[in-house]
């Protein structure tokens, strides 16, 4: 479960920063006091054009950023309180995921699940069953420098659950891949959800949306337009397709269904 | 405390799986004072053969005067003494290096000589070729030498009559002592220098180089405290600094080793890096290499990429290095007011033991404000490393 409520994240500008936005004003909000829930066993999906607070919603969420005011509950926790606490229910996971080139799957596997205090036995019975599911083995002991972009993805993907995280959060997790590596995205995004775990994930593809959600938020400059299931999405449109339908509703940028 | 250990295993593993980082860190200065100590003998030696293999052309013009001055010489072994009857060809074949030196005898050479005074004569020659200047002013000095018992005995005086005093020398120093001033300066400052570039790249890598990478978002993701996880890194890039002074040092006793060859020298060398010595300089370099992490990572925290660290790092080198030449110079010591100073303080403190002299407050100072000052170091990278805009930048 993810509660979100009234999140706010804005920045202090700098005169050089006021300058290279050409603005006069002193702050940037990114995240304009948007609210929302996701539920276990459902997929949640934030959409929004490049800039509208995807990420940063997803990192406050990730306690990778504090937000300014606001409050957020991963698995009935406080992220403001126990940001350590709830780093460990979650596993997350980007487009632009970068992994440590110079070592092993295997060891990069290691390194995240004792991080992430995952028992051995548990860390072993977890990692060979990642390696049959995405047939790994072949790869399991070469640098990580050396394999594909598809082995490096399968790699990032048992990362991301090697501890078996209740929450997942997807960053744009299909950006830059071709569709038959992102096909491994897709299929986990689905295992999650079938497994009861609560999904979120940030797109602006909107086949993908249409493909795997369950709930949607659309955002766009920090602020919620629209927020409600995928079926409420689909029976409420003005226009033909679900992609005509999200441009109209960032194009009219006020609140739809919230 | 486990994290940090997971943590810093794992940079550890990395950084030595990194070609570049064994290469800069451990082959270079493993391998740089050996070859350089190498190359420097073997072309001095090849180069001081040649130069006494060498036969040196000398001209003369003998001005009226009898040969009587040159024929003592003639016999010398590689000198070819040619007689000139024009001085000014003679100058110019000097100064056009066709020949390497010249003799122009005064006019009243043979006559002051006979009557007792001093005669005398003009030598050329080319400053540019000192070597020769010298080994020729070498025989020059022997032949005035035959002259002067020459003299001596014609008037029937004693061998040592132009030396009415002989001065005794009677050194009361220990040959550490001097080992530590004249050569003091250079244990330091190749230690600091190495552990400073030691520390660089595993600085840059590990940070800058994981926001590059774009694996800093997983880790903050991770259930570390940011505090485990700077402290993990920060560890592994002081223990670089420390590694590549080490081998550096490793790489310095070898080529002494090899240079000293039974002369004397490494038994000295051996009494003066003591295991009290090498336990001192260790205690005073670990605040240093924390000190030159602290100051290097928030500057790899703020930087976008692996090159922007890079570039604002390099310069800070010369920060590092030209205090540390102070240990050169003579006339500075370690005092209560040097002591303060960071860098100088270490290579004097150094020095100071080196040569046994160390004065144990500024010695105190010296390791007290190192501690604070990496203290203040590591403070500033932990602000750093938790602003946001900078590690997401």
């Amino acid at each position: 479960m993810i509660q979100v409520e009234n999140l706010r994240k804005s920045y202090i500008l700098n005169k050089k920063q006021q300058k290279e936005f050409n603005t006069q004003a002193k702050e940037a909000i990114a995240v304009d006091g948007i609210s929302f829930s996701c539920k276990p066993g459902r997929i949640f999906s934030l959409l929004g054009p490049n800039g509208a607070g995807k990420t940063t919603t997803l990192r406050m969420i990730s306690t990778i950023i504090r937000p300014t005011s606001g409050k957020i509950e991963v698995a009935g926790i406080d992220a403001a309180v126990q940001p350590n606490e709830v780093r460990k229910k979650i596993g997350f996971l980007t487009g632009s995921t970068g992994l440590y080139e110079r070592l092993t799957p295997d060891e990069v596997l290691k390194y995240f699940a004792d991080l992430n205090d995952v028992n051995p036995a548990d860390f072993e019975q977890r990692k060979q069953h990642y390696y049959d599911l995405l047939d790994m083995h072949d790869f399991a002991k070469k640098r990580i420098g050396q394999l594909s972009t598809g082995m490096k993805q399968k790699v990032s993907i048992t990362r991301t659950m090697i501890h078996d995280p209740e929450v997942v959060v997807f960053d744009e997790p299909t950006s830059g891949l071709d569709v038959i590596t992102a096909e491994n995205i897709i299929k986990l995004i689905r295992d999650c959800k079938s497994q009861g775990k609560t999904v979120i994930f940030s797109s602006h593809i909107m086949s993908e949306v249409d493909l795997l959600c369950d709930d949607l938020a659309i955002i766009n400059k920090g602020k919620l337009l629209f927020r409600d299931t995928m079926e409420q999405f689909r029976a409420n449109m003005k226009t033909s397709s679900l992609t005509e339908e999200f441009i109209r509703i960032v194009n009219h940028n006020s609140p739809i269904n919230i | 405390m486990k994290k940090i250990i997971i943590i810093a295993k794992k940079e550890f593993l990395d950084m030595f799986r990194d070609k570049r980082t064994l290469m800069r860190m451990i082959l270079i200065p493993l391998l740089a004072f050996p070859l350089i100590m190498y190359l420097i003998t073997t072309l001095q030696l090849a180069q001081s053969k040649k130069e006494a293999e060498k036969t040196l052309e000398i001209g003369y013009y003998l001005n009226g005067q009898s040969e009587k001055y040159i024929e003592k010489m003639d016999t010398a072994a590689n000198y070819t003494f040619t007689l000139y009857s024009d001085s000014v060809q003679m100058q110019k074949d000097v100064k056009s290096d066709s020949i390497n030196l010249a003799i122009l005898f005064s006019a009243n050479f043979d006559s002051n000589y006979q009557s007792g005074k001093q005669a005398a004569y003009s030598l050329y020659y080319r400053q540019a070729d000192n070597e020769e200047f010298d080994r020729f002013q070498k025989l020059l000095d022997l032949r005035d030498e035959d002259l002067v018992q020459e003299r001596l005995k014609s008037q029937n005086l004693p061998v040592n009559y132009a030396q009415p005093v002989q001065r005794n020398l009677h050194n009361q120093s220990e040959v550490k002592e001097v080992i530590g001033k004249y050569a003091g300066g250079i244990l330091p400052y190749i230690f600091l220098a190495f552990c400073f570039m030691g520390c660089m790249l595993p600085a840059i890598d590990l940070f800058a180089g994981e926001k590059e990478r774009g694996t800093i978002e997983t880790l903050l993701a991770s259930p570390v405290n940011r505090v485990h996880l700077l402290v993990g890194k920060m560890i592994v890039v002081a223990a670089f600094g420390l590694i590549s002074a080490s081998v550096v040092l490793i790489g310095l006793f070898v080529s002494l080793n090899f240079m000293a060859d039974g002369n004397g020298l490494m038994v000295e060398v051996n009494k003066i890096l003591s295991p009290q010595l090498i336990i001192t300089l260790y205690l005073l370099l670990i605040p240093v290499a924390i000190f030159f992490a602290g100051i290097m990572i928030p500057v790899s925290v703020y930087a976008r990429s692996f090159k922007e660290a890079q570039s604002i790092l390099t310069p800070l080198n010369m920060a590092v290095i030209l205090p540390a030449m102070i240990g050169f110079l003579p006339g500075f010591e370690l005092d209560y007011v040097t002591a303060f100073i960071p860098i100088v303080n270490i290579v004097l403190a150094t020095k100071a033991m080196i040569a046994g002299t160390a004065p144990l407050i500024p010695l105190i100072i010296t390791f007290t404000s190192l501690i604070l000052l990496s203290a203040v170091a590591v403070f500033i990278s932990f602000k750093q490393f938790g602003k946001e805009t900078n590690i997401l930048r």
